[in-house]
This record gives structure tokens, sequence and C-alpha cells, in this order.
């Protein structure tokens, strides 16, 4: 290598190795707690002195007093997350094949309400909507939070949805029009199968959103049999000697899941998303 | 198998008419060509016969019953898109058969339907391929193996060979030519290259702003044109116009005199038009009238000159090869039963 | 040329795949908007709030918050953009791995960071400690330094998402732009300014916008943290609606809220136009 593109390289891993290590420090930090005993945890050491998995076993044996619904908070949360990625998925698709194919009259209308929605910060809408679902008598029941949470993911996946049907050529309606097709066979054998990429993306999108969401969880769920996994991990903030370590290993198994699902959809998730994103 | 007709068809687009009152008769099994440039309405007019855009005004009927409020898929006509529209993620076979699958035909009924068009169009290795797998020819073969097994009433074409290289365009042209001969289909074809028009059709509709400037057998427009726009249009190099003034039985325009058989009041302003292949040539300046060459091109079997007179270029077409260079002076000798006379105003022919 | 003929079949099939989101959007979205400005409607409320010692410095800590950490995070995002456009193998891995801060939930990441600040057994102060001797600083319990941190924490969770979309908005410049430029002599800053700027400008202020109207509503960096602690005196508006709640003042958390709009929704106006903007563009 010539000396100038060796200073190049150089130049490359100055900016790159303190971007890895500012993005896996705390991610580190998890796990090596995770792996600690309670005594070494706070030793504020960089490797603990002995490694155990015991924490893993007292969370899946729910050997303590936060963690003994911790197969219905994980359960909890899995069906919360596959059910506001499936709706939300059935409820774009249809909006957006209405509005971009079928052009719909009041479309644009609505689409401009669901970006609307959009830009809107969740944590805005979040006391109206606490407010909403008492007055539905939903808070505490699961479905509070699986609407809400498609409520907020819906704009984003219309709007991605749109932008990527856009693309598919109209001659392809068209033809099927010619061809004899009704509105549901062009629906089900032309457009769905030309859009599988953006459908995964949006479900994997819904589905991690939904997971992942604090704010809302916490606010329309508090009752024991209800309450998603991110709830239970933050009653463990409520008293002052909780047992880090095994909050750090609850919480890694909690955030497994997002990470892996991300891992194996990534090529799927940056474009389709950005794909709406860059637009602006 | 059927006629179509369309009767003082008119289409708007909000405010703006792009379609004035066009009213024309297809004959059954006949093949028609709309040509025009871009804009004109050909293209609009098609897809309001397909059933793809709404009628403003007037009538059309297919097999003498009208269709205007038909949806498309009732009416039996099949199309072949400019860009072919096959569906990308099924194979041949399937995209072929996808008319029949929709209406639930059986499964055998199907396979012999695509086997029947695929062997007429020799697409029978393509089956099981998918379009990407294809090149732009096979493409278009097989959208028209999609539209063979509807056998409808009319076949549709709306500029199928734009998208495809000069040499498969001529291919492809003997193909669709030889596909109307066996299956003889009414067809209405749709295209802005008039050598398309004259080498395919049975009857042409030469079409321009949303009217149809005329109508008729290809040689009849080549040889007749009825205006100067279809005289222009038709004919490639396109025919030669100038202005003049007709007096003693001749034009005369350029500082010379246009011989010609058509008849014109004395003193009428017209305009002279001449096809490039209808001159005689000498080089000495006895008989003729006087030009200057500026630029030779040889095509092989013909030269393609044009020639300088005063203000006018003019473009000659001969056979074979010229001895003449840039600069040379050329003595034209225009061919008077050739020569096409048009109302200078009007642009009619007289 | 994109009408379909507007057959009766066609346009209720639209109706009806429609119909579900509507549904959502006026039972989730539009009921729940409007009762909350209901609830909103007592000017009693706003002059409480205005009087409650927490509202001002919240105020302050918001703003303070929102500038800092977005022109931070977009600077950030610029040069970090710039890096991952480089094709190599390991930066390609790299930023699969960048993107982990943004796709992991909040709690175990931000519960994680909070731990490594604790000023007694956070592996931080037990590092500078065992480095310098020294005590180290009150990350979380300094209202100052705590806002910092919460600055740290949202940039690092908000830095991938940004940087992807200004890495996609790099990849849209033709490359041969900055052949163009090398030909002319151009040095790399020179190619920055007069090449990739003047193609992501637009890009990064819409952007930045977006990120302001969104980091305003940024509830968990805050919260997870330091719960708006101590004294309260770390909350910023998001957090302080919700503690509102919490009190039983719904009243003064939705007022919270109202008192925010102002801002927000000039932003969304301006977003919203833009994106209808290039929509009439493209179709």
């Amino acid at each position: 290598m010539t000396n100038r593109k060796l200073l190049e390289e150089a130049r490359l891993w100055l900016i790159g190795i303190p971007v890895l290590l500012w993005t896996l420090i705390p991610i580190y930090h998890i796990f090596l707690f995770s792996i600690s005993t309670k005594d070494s945890a706070f030793s504020g050491r960089l490797w603990p002195e002995h490694p155990t998995l015991r924490n893993f076993g007292t969370v899946f044996k729910q050997e303590h007093f936060y963690l003994h619904n911790f197969w219905n908070q994980i359960w909890n949360s899995l069906w919360i997350a596959v059910a506001v990625g499936a709706i939300t998925l059935a409820i774009a698709t249809g909006a957006a094949f209405a509005i971009s194919r079928l052009k719909v009259r009041g479309g644009r209308t609505v689409m401009n309400a669901a970006l609307f929605t959009y830009f809107i910060p969740a944590a805005f809408l979040a006391v109206p909507m606490y407010k909403a679902m008492g007055n539905y008598g939903l808070l505490n029941s699961r479905w509070s939070l699986v609407l809400a949470m498609v409520t907020i993911a819906s704009p984003y996946a219309i709007w991605v949805l749109k932008q990527a049907s856009d693309k598919l050529p109209w001659e392809l309606d068209e033809a099927a029009r010619i061809d004899g097709a009704t509105p549901l066979q062009l629906f089900r054998l032309v457009y769905l199968p030309l859009m599988v990429p953006s459908l995964v993306a949006i479900f994997t999108y819904a589905l991690l959103l939904a997971w992942n969401e604090y704010l809302y969880a916490f606010l329309l769920l508090s009752h024991e049999n209800t309450i998603p996994l991110a709830v239970g991990l933050g009653h463990f903030l409520a008293s002052d000697d909780s047992p880090w370590e095994i909050l750090m290993a609850t919480a890694l198994i909690y955030g497994m899941p997002p990470a892996a699902i991300y891992y194996a959809f990534r090529r799927y998730m940056v474009g389709g998303l950005t794909a709406g994103a860059v637009k602006a | 198998m059927a006629s179509v007709a369309f009767s003082r068809v008119e289409k708007s687009f909000g405010h703006t008419k792009v379609l004035h009152g066009i009213s024309l008769e297809i004959a059954d099994g006949e093949f028609m060509v709309l040509v025009g440039p871009s804009g004109c309405g050909k293209s609009t007019l098609l897809r309001m016969l397909a059933g793809l855009e709404e009628i403003s005004g007037g009538e059309i009927a297919i097999d003498g019953r009208v269709v205007n409020d038909l949806d498309s898929k009732d009416r039996d006509i099949a199309m072949v898109f400019q860009s072919y529209a096959l569906y990308p993620h099924m194979t041949v076979a399937e995209n072929m058969g996808f008319s029949l699958r929709l209406r639930n035909d059986s499964k055998a009924r199907i396979e012999d339907r695509v086997a029947h068009a695929a062997r007429i169009l020799n697409l029978g290795h393509f089956l099981k391929r998918y379009p990407r797998e294809l090149s732009g020819g096979q493409r278009q073969r097989v959208a028209m193996g999609r539209a063979i097994v509807r056998d409808p009433k009319v076949f549709l074409f709306d500029e199928p060979l734009s998208n495809l290289d000069a040499k498969l365009r001529v291919a492809m042209r003997a193909e669709i030519k030889a596909l109307h001969q066996r299956l003889k289909t009414t067809t209405v074809y749709v295209t802005h290259d008039q050598v398309e028009a004259m080498t395919m059709a049975d009857r042409i509709a030469v079409m321009n702003d949303g009217r149809i400037e005329q109508l008729g057998r290809p040689l009849e427009l080549y040889d007749r044109p009825a205006n100067l726009f279809v005289a222009q249009f038709i004919g490639s190099p396109a025919m030669n116009v100038f202005d003049g003034v007709y007096r003693n039985g001749a034009v005369e325009a350029l500082g010379a005199r246009w011989p010609c058989n058509a008849r014109a009041n004395e003193g009428q302003s017209v305009k002279y038009g001449i096809r490039p292949v209808h001159f005689d040539l000498a080089f000495d300046q006895t008989a003729g009238i006087e030009t200057e060459v500026v630029v030779v091109e040889p095509m092989g079997a013909e030269t393609e000159l044009v020639v300088r007179i005063g203000d006018q270029s003019l473009t000659v077409v001969t056979h074979g090869r010229s001895s003449a260079g840039p600069g040379d002076k050329l003595s034209l000798a225009p061919s008077a039963k050739h020569a096409h006379l048009f109302d200078a105003a009007s642009g009619l022919r007289l | 040329m994109h009408t379909l003929r507007a057959g009766s079949a066609w346009q209720t099939w639209g109706a009806i795949l429609i119909a579900p989101y509507v549904f959502v959007f006026i039972g989730f979205v539009i009921y729940p908007v409007s009762y909350g400005l209901w609830l909103a409607r007592n000017p009693e409320s706003y002059q409480t709030l205005f009087e409650d010692p927490v509202f001002f410095p919240t105020v302050v800590n918001t703003i303070v918050f929102l500038l800092v950490a977005v022109n931070l995070k977009f600077v950030l995002a610029l040069f970090l953009s710039g890096f991952f456009v480089h094709e190599r193998r390991w930066i390609r891995w790299l930023s699969v791995i960048f993107i982990i801060p943004w796709a992991v939930p909040a709690i175990p990441t931000i519960f994680s960071i909070r731990f490594m600040l604790n000023p007694e057994w956070g592996v931080v102060n037990s590092l500078i400690f065992r480095l310098t001797g020294l005590d180290g600083p009150n990350w979380l319990t300094n209202p100052m330094l705590a806002m910092a941190m919460a600055v740290v924490v949202h940039i690092w969770k908000a830095l991938p998402f940004w940087t992807l979309i200004l890495v996609a908005g790099r990849l849209a410049i033709p490359r041969e732009l900055y052949e163009a430029a090398s030909v002319d002599g151009a040095s790399r800053w020179q190619k920055f300014k007069y090449v990739t700027w003047p193609s992501l400008k637009t890009l990064y202020l819409t952007s930045t916008l977006l990120s302001l109207i969104w980091t305003l509503g940024d509830f968990n960096s805050v919260y997870l943290l330091t719960g708006g602690q101590p004294a309260d005196k770390t909350h910023v508006l998001a957090t302080l609606g919700i503690r509102y709640i919490r009190l039983d003042q719904l009243d003064h958390a939705m007022a919270t809220i109202v008192v925010a709009l102002p801002f927000v929704l000039p932003l969304v106006y301006f977003m919203m136009k833009r994106l209808s903007g290039d929509e009439q563009k493209t179709s």
C-alpha cells in the first residue's frame, strides 16, 4: 500500500475505533453486570472475578420478588408485539393500496392526517391517549397498548408502503384489469407478491416498536397480569437496593430479541425504512 | 374478430379538449394503424377503446355493441403495452395464462392455450423463465402471447416496438404482420413511427392535435396526401415543401420555374411539394434548376444529398452512388407528375 | 395518464381497504386529542402551572436540551455519514453494529448508562479513581451534569438513525460530480463545500427540524436516566407531563403539552408541506 493509502486507512481507523467503543460500551456493561455476582458488580472492574450464569438462572426460575411474573411479562411483551405487527401490517397495507393504486377519494387527506400523527411526538399523545383509553374502559387490557401502538406505528407504515407502491409500474394494473382482474384479485395476485420486502420491513418495524415501548406501556397497563417486560424492568427501580445484576440479566434477555431480529432483517430494514425518509 | 366503430368520440382532461369528435370505422379483421406525433391523441383514443380512460363524448362500439359503460374486462379485448407490462413475479407461462386463471378456467385448458400461443410465437423454451431473464424482444413476444391466449375480438397495440433497438424493430414488425395474417384478428395499432405505419397497415389514420388528418391505405397517403401535414409526415426523408406562386402552368419559386401537373388559380399563393426521390439530376447547367450541394450522405444503395438554392435547403435522394461533392453545382429536374400543390393558407391539397 | 377508470367496484374496495385506518384514526387520535384539548381549556390551569416552581426550570432545561442535543447530534451525524460511505468490509460491519443503540430497547441501555454513571459504584468513577486517585463528579445528582448526561444518552440512541439518513443522502449524489471536482483540482474540504453540502443541505435542514420535534418528545432519555431528579430539577416538558399524571393533576399534564404546541405545530405544518410538496413533484 502506498503511503497515501496507509494514511487514509489510519484516518479511517482513527474514527472507526472510537465509534466502535462508543457504541458498544453500554452494551458490554449490561453483559458485564449480567454475568457478575452481586459483589463484583459494584467493584467497578472491567471483567468479573468469577463470571457466572447464575443470574440468568435466577431470572428464568423467577426466584426473586421482582421476577415472580417474569414469564408472564415476557409472554405479554411477545403477544403485544406480534399483535401490533400483524394489525399494523393489515391496516397499513390496505390503506396504502387504496391510496396508491385505487386512488380512493380522500386518499390524500388520509395520508396527510397520518403524516400529522407521525410527526407529533408520541409522548405528547400519551397523556390524551391515557385518558381516552380510560374512557373506553380499556385500561389494563392488553388491547389498550396494542391499539395505541398500532395508532403510532401505522402512519409511518402507510407512508413507506405508499412510496414503495408508487414505484410499481402502472401498466401492471392496467394489464391486470384488461386480463379481467377484480380489485381483490389485483390486490392478492399482483400487488401483494410485489410488495413483500416492504411488508416484511413494516411488520418488523411495528413489532420492534411495540416490544421496545416503555412510556405507553407503563401508562396504560398496571395490572400484574398485563404488564409487559419493559414495565416489569421499570419496577426494579422502585427501591434502592434492588439486585442490579439480576436486573441487567433480565434486561439483556429483554434486549436480545430486537437485536437478533434487527440483525436477521437488516437488509430489509435499512432499505425499506430510509426509502421513505430520504424524500424529506 | 369484430368491427370497431368510433362515433364522434371526444375526450377532455379537465378543461383541455384533446380529441375533437373522432369518427372512424374499422372493418372486421382489418389492421388499422393510428399514427401521429406525440400528443396527437392516438394513445388516448386507444386507451378509451380499451376502457382505461373515460369517454367524454361520443360512442365506441365493438361488434356493433356500444361499450362506453363496459369495464375493460367485459370488452373482450387484449392489449400489448409499450413497456410490455409483464408480471415480474410470474413465469412466462403464468403471465400468459393469467387472464384464464382469473376466470377460474381448468388447469388443463390453461396449459393447452398457453402451449398453443407459445408454439405460434416460438416461446416454448421460455415457459418457465421469469421476465427479468428475457431480452426485450422475447418479453414483447410474451406480451403478445398473453394477448393471443385471450382469443379476443380486438388486439390493441400501444407503441409496442418503441423500446426495442432498430434491428429488432424491423424483425418484430414482420412477426406482428405475419401474426395478423395468420390469426386475422381485428387490430388497432398505435405508433409515432410512420415507417411502421406504412409497412404494417391495411389502412392508416394520420392524427394531429386530436383530429384525423387523413384516413386511407398507405400508398394513397403517400401518393395523394390530403394536406401539408400528411404530406410531410408520411415518407422518409420528408417531402420538400416551399412557397411559390402559380403562373402559366408552373410554380415560380426560389427564382426558378417548377413544373407541375396539378392546377391552381392564376396568381395563387401555393406551397409546392416534391419528394426527394422525384428529381432527375444533371451536372451541366443547360436544363433544370441550379442548386449547390451542401452535404452528401452515401447510404450504399442510395445517396442522400442536401442542396441549397437561395435560402432554401432541399433534400434529394438518388439511386446508386453520386460523384457530387460539397460545393458542387447540381442541376435538378423535378418530376411534374409527382409534384404536389397545396393552398398556402389552408394547407389543403389542390 | 395514471387515472384508472373509476368503476364502482374499484371505489368501493378503495373505501373498504382504507376504512380500518380511518377508524383507528378517529378513535385513537381525533377523540383523545379533542378530549385532551377540552381538558386543557381552563385558563386557571395555566396560571397554576406557571406558578409551579418546577415549571420554568423545566422549560429552560427543555430548550437547552433541544438546542444542544439536536445540533451536536447532527454535526456528528454529518461527520460520521462521510465516514460510513467509504466502501470497506469492516466499515460495513461497523455500520451494522452502529445501529444497535437505536434498534434495542431503551430500558436496558439507558439503565446501563445510568449505572455506569453512578457516583459511588459506577465503572466511570471507579476508573477515574483508579487512574487519578480523585473522586469522580456526581454525574446524576448534579442537575447540570445530569442534563449533560441526558444529552449524551439521547445522542447515543438517536445518532445512528440520522447518520443512516444522511448516508442515504450522500449516496444519492452522483459520483461523477466528485470525479469532475477532482479533475478540477478540488481538495477534500472543497469537495465537501461545493459538491456534498449543496446536495445535502435540504435533507440536513429538514431532518434537523424533524429531529427538533421528536427530541422535544424524548421521554426515555431523561426519565430512565434521572427520573427528573434530584428534586425535580432535571425535568423536561415530556417528563413533566407524566409527573403531573402521577400526581393526578391531569389538567396540568395537558397544559404542559399545550404550552409546547405553539412551537411544535408550525414545525409539523412545515414538515407536512415539504413532504406533500415532494409528492406533487413526483406524481
